[in-house]
């Protein structure tokens, strides 16, 4: 296996190399498309050995897989294969127009590779430490890539992404000392003792007020990168300034590996410390993103900025089932994840072409898509439909299984210990139950309404003067037509595999 | 009984001898580092001397403030000067007060010259006065704080208490972060209340910058020779306080001549070097504007805090 | 040996506490190179406290990030934001978002909230580093005030470098040290964002012809 890890990792690393050194565009696309068809066929490999042999490490400790690392590297392939694709007829396009000289290219392909494999780092990474350098390295990546049309509003996008989550992934740095500061006390080997293979074990004997601090410092430092409020205020921004393919690969990907990095730390402290603790915060965290988003989708007239905050809503809908917890919570989080990185991604894929033909992100001013770019508007109504949860979209399933958890267990109770007693918030009640499914439901509906509205207002209609109409099949298209059957297909039937690295990653996040 | 008057009296005659001196030696460490030879170390008293030759002018429009300011910011000065150790750990006037009564001692004088400046009438007095009496609110809060970081680990408020029990550690805490940051705060209060560069610059007649100078500006004859030797005097107490309560080590902790002789000598040492140490500052640094020494007097008070909160945080 | 350790972690204590005063005088400065130079003389007491450490306990890789720390953070950024100064016009923090007394204040707060926070933690630690975990949340929480009060994109960059100081002082004295891999992974990514904000401030200065944050408001809803 270990040969798979390592042609894993050196793939991007060897195209990122290339694309520095190569002139033309077309072989920059290949080698793009090549690294991708390696990453992916290695990543099936993998999953292959974790559903036959379960969790391994290997490279002397520096990586470690199991079910749940390997669902987050089939959302990557997934996304990242879409994303090279898209970026095959977007970026010459671009070219084309002149919007970018042909030589930054070569810059942004580097940086996309660099991305890409610090997502798959962060993503395999036995040592918490050294995840968290990778995820500092994907700020580093893309805040570039954000900021590529060096525009005064992509430079204030990009500045605003580098302070705040170089910032944010700070403070999650001093929740990783704080685990290591932890795990001192009781591993003897002291140089492994970030590693998840090393704490988990001993998971119960850490010191719980160290590992609850930790906790909070790590969530609120990945929750920047993941965009729950109220540390999100970043996203819309750079949604909104960055090229297409880079914004389906920040919402598809970059969400799902930052909160993949606050949940293998709450494997750690959920050992210690009553599940609770970080239940409570983690639903507290999404109800305010799911709430908070879903009254900016209703007053939003821009569209890049309507499925940024779309975003907000969904991580924080995952978020919501990863707090209530237990099977059918964490299986629909998990799913959820899933379900949003496939619709996001075409989502923002859809809004890249209509900006092309439109050239504006305003949503009153754009009308007749469908006429304009029949393809595009089919993508755009499924990811639509898909991102509002409705019936036979597999994340209408996802949704209704988080729903389901939480009305039957409701959201743990937070207990703050303080130094006067403690105070304790019981939300598992009846009543809180009740409650918080109809927050629930008010904000999924608040958010269908404001999403679907605008989306069938662009759709519909006749499209402006001077806008060309009818669309030429591009490679471009492919990637939609995948991810809009993947969309429909999950619902119907998850495949054998999938469904499998599903159920046993959640199993691995529920304590028992 | 004998002995204790034996202390005041000699305690008074080493700050009044030392006074002139630490000012002369600032001047000269300043006029070597700007290159120039400078006046002699002991110009400053040649300047009494002929100061308290000559004759008084005194305004018509001014009240018995004006003449009987410099004898109390004398007095007052030279009180506060017997309630800080020297050269033993012993004070004179250990009977009589504690930091607390420093402060207001020295907040005495400050008092009176700020008025006697008002009395005069003219312009530069109000002016000077009022900009003393921001400088004296803002420093005021910094050095009690200070101060009581240090009394807090020595367990008194006795200076001559803190200064023995630091001499001869015993029964005090010796973690050196609340002394470092009491230390950088009175340090910083000593250079404002003295008068000295990054707050007010003693050698300069300029209107706009003028703070301590604008006040005695009146002054003649006698009375300007008190009120500059009782700066002097401030300077020496303000150096004294600091070199005592933060490096206590050499001073007299007995009271045999021996003990006495080499507590003197390090006290002298210990004193030129910080005045060494001015000297340098003042060629070092500009002087702030006025509304920036808010800031600078803000950073002292936030040390003393810290210290503050040093001190419990630790012991906890 | 009692003594010796006794010494040390005073020594340590002192050292932390200096880091902890640069600390606010980086707060209480207006100049920008002044502000810079504060973050290598921080920087230098950082590398002081390392060795330090190194040389207490005996573990040869902290030697490694002290040097790092020495060579990057010294030597390397300082001059980095020295020669961005130099470019920009403007050499002093004329408006802040919060008076020089009242962040001094708000620092004094923060100081408290840390040892507050740190407290129920303290004593898990060695005797060595009694207080360093505390003093180095509180850094890495003045560093983020200096940056949320500050308007200049440099001084803002400055705020986030005396955060990731405030980490490494927590990284070394309370743990001493992370694992080398981890700790090199952490020096290459504070060396790499310190350079992409100096592009970033070069790049708004051309496009704002300002490097005050608070023009950069042309997104919001």
């Amino acid at each position: 296996m270990t040969i798979t890890v390592v042609v894993l990792l050196v793939a991007p690393l060897l195209a990122g190399w290339l694309s520095l050194v190569v002139r033309r565009s077309a072989l920059l696309h290949a080698i793009n498309l090549a690294s991708m068809g390696t990453i992916v066929t290695a990543e099936i490999a993998i999953t292959r050995t974790v559903l036959r042999d379960g969790s391994f490490t290997t490279l002397d400790q520096l990586v470690y897989l199991d079910a749940l690392s390997t669902f987050i590297l089939f959302i990557i392939g997934v996304v990242g294969s879409a994303c090279s694709f898209y970026m095959r007829s977007y970026m010459d396009e671009q070219v084309a127009r002149g919007a970018i000289a042909p030589s930054r290219l070569n810059l942004f392909f580097f940086l996309f590779h660099m991305f890409l494999l610090a997502m798959v780092v962060a993503t395999v990474a036995n040592s918490v430490g050294v995840q968290w350098v990778a995820i500092e390295a994907t700020t580093l990546a893309t805040t570039f890539l954000i900021a590529f049309w060096r525009r005064r509003e992509s430079l204030e996008a990009g500045w605003k992404y580098l302070i705040l989550c170089s910032v944010g992934i700070s403070l999650a740095l001093f929740g990783v000392v704080l685990l290591y500061y932890s795990s001192l006390h009781v591993l003897s080997d002291a140089s492994q003792g970030l590693n998840v293979t090393q704490l988990l074990p001993v998971a119960d004997r850490l010191n719980p007020h160290v590992l609850k601090l930790a906790f909070i410092f790590i969530l609120v430092g990945y929750g920047t990168k993941v965009g729950l409020v109220p540390m999100h205020t970043w996203l819309p921004d750079a949604y909104m300034e960055a090229p297409a393919p880079v914004v389906a690969m920040l919402a598809g990907v970059l969400e799902v590996v930052a909160a993949y990095a606050i949940l293998r730390v709450r494997m750690i402290v959920d050992h210690a410390v009553p599940f609770a603790f970080a239940g409570g915060l983690l639903a507290l965290l999404g109800f305010a993103s799911f709430v908070t988003a879903a009254f900016f989708l209703l007053i939003q007239h821009n569209y890049k900025r309507l499925f940024a905050y779309s975003s907000i809503e969904h991580m924080g809908i995952a978020m919501i089932g990863f707090g209530v917890g237990g099977p059918l919570g964490t299986f629909g989080g998990l799913f959820h994840l899933l379900n949003h990185a496939l619709a996001k991604s075409m989502a923002f894929f859809a809004a890249g072409n209509i900006h092309r033909r439109f050239h504006t992100v305003e949503i009153g001013d754009v009308q007749g898509v469908a006429m304009a770019q029949p393809w595009t508007a089919t993508a755009l109504m499924i990811s639509g439909l898909a991102l509002s949860a409705l019936p036979p979209f597999a994340a209408f399933a996802s949704e209704v299984q988080i729903l389901t958890a939480l009305a039957s267990q409701g959201v743990p109770g937070i207990e703050f210990t303080g130094t006067e007693g403690m105070v304790t918030v019981t939300l598992s009640d009846q009543f809180g139950r009740v409650a918080l499914a109809s927050v629930f439901l008010v904000s999924a509906v608040l958010s269908f309404g404001g999403l679907l509205y605008r989306m069938t207002g662009m759709v519909w209609g006749t499209p402006p003067e001077g806008i060309v109409r009818g669309e030429v099949w591009t490679l471009g298209h492919l990637p939609i037509i995948l991810l809009a059957g993947a969309l429909v297909g999950f619902s119907l039937f998850l495949p054998q595999p999938i469904q499998q690295l599903l159920e046993r990653a959640a199993a691995i996040l529920v304590i028992q | 009984m004998l002995e204790s008057v034996t202390l005041i009296v000699a305690q008074t005659t080493v700050l009044l001898a030392v006074s002139p001196f630490l000012v002369g030696l600032i001047r000269k460490v300043k006029a070597r580092l700007q290159l120039r030879r400078g006046a002699s170390v002991l110009q400053p008293y040649a300047d009494l001397v002929k100061l308290f030759q000559k004759q008084p002018v005194i305004s018509t429009t001014t009240s018995w403030i004006f003449t009987a300011t410099p004898y109390i910011v004398f007095a007052s000065t030279l009180t506060a000067g017997l309630l800080v150790p020297t050269f033993t750990s012993q004070t004179p006037m250990n009977f009589a007060g504690n930091i607390i009564a420093l402060v207001y001692l020295l907040a005495l004088g400050t008092f009176f010259l700020i008025l006697a400046g008002l009395d005069a009438g003219s312009a530069f007095g109000g002016m000077g006065g009022s900009r003393e009496a921001i400088v004296a609110s803002l420093t005021e809060p910094a050095m009690i704080l200070s101060i009581f970081a240090i009394a807090l680990t020595a367990g008194s408020t006795n200076l001559s208490t803190v200064v023995h029990k630091t001499a001869v550690l015993e029964g005090i805490m010796t973690d050196p972060s609340p002394h470092l940051m009491a230390l950088a705060a009175l340090f910083i209060v000593a250079l404002a209340e003295t008068g000295r560069v990054p707050v007010d610059n003693p050698a300069t007649h300029l209107e706009l910058t003028m703070i301590h100078e604008a006040m005695v500006l009146e002054y003649s004859g006698r009375y300007l020779a008190l009120l500059e030797w009782a700066a002097g005097l401030k300077l020496a107490v303000f150096l004294s306080l600091i070199a005592n309560v933060f490096a206590p080590w050499g001073i007299a902790t007995t009271m045999t001549p021996a003990a006495m002789a080499i507590g003197l000598l390090v006290y002298l040492a210990k004193i030129a070097a910080l005045a060494v140490a001015i000297g340098v500052i003042e060629c070092m640094f500009a002087k702030l504007r006025l509304f920036r020494v808010t800031d600078l007097l803000g950073v002292a008070f936030i040390l003393a805090l810290l210290g503050l909160l040093f001190f419990y945080i630790l012991r906890s | 040996m009692p003594v010796l350790s006794s010494i040390g972690s005073q020594l340590v204590n002192l050292c932390s506490a200096l880091l902890l005063l640069t600390c606010f005088a980086i707060v209480a400065q207006r100049r920008l190179s002044a502000c810079v130079d504060l973050f290598a003389l921080q920087s230098a007491f950082l590398v002081l406290t390392a060795t330090l450490v190194a040389y207490l306990t005996g573990n040869q890789h902290i030697y490694i990030a002290a040097a790092l720390t020495g060579v990057i953070k010294v030597i390397i950024i300082p001059r980095v934001l020295k020669k961005i100064i130099d470019r920009l016009n403007v050499k002093r923090e004329l408006v802040m978002y919060v008076n020089v007394p009242a962040g001094l204040l708000i620092c004094g707060g923060l100081v408290m909230l840390a040892f507050f926070i740190a407290q129920p933690i303290i004593p898990l630690g060695s005797l060595l580093t009694r207080d360093s975990l505390a003093i180095a949340l509180a850094i890495v929480l003045i560093g983020l005030f200096t940056m949320i009060a500050r308007q200049k994109a440099v001084t803002q960059l400055v705020g986030f470098l005396v955060m990731e100081n405030g980490l490494f002082l927590g990284a070394t004295a309370a743990t001493h040290g992370m694992p080398l891999i981890v700790e090199l992974g952490v020096f290459f990514d504070v060396l790499i964002a310190a350079l992409i904000a100096g592009i970033y401030t070069n790049r708004l200065q051309d496009a704002f012809d300002s490097v005050n944050t608070d023009r950069l408001t042309i997104l919001k809803e």
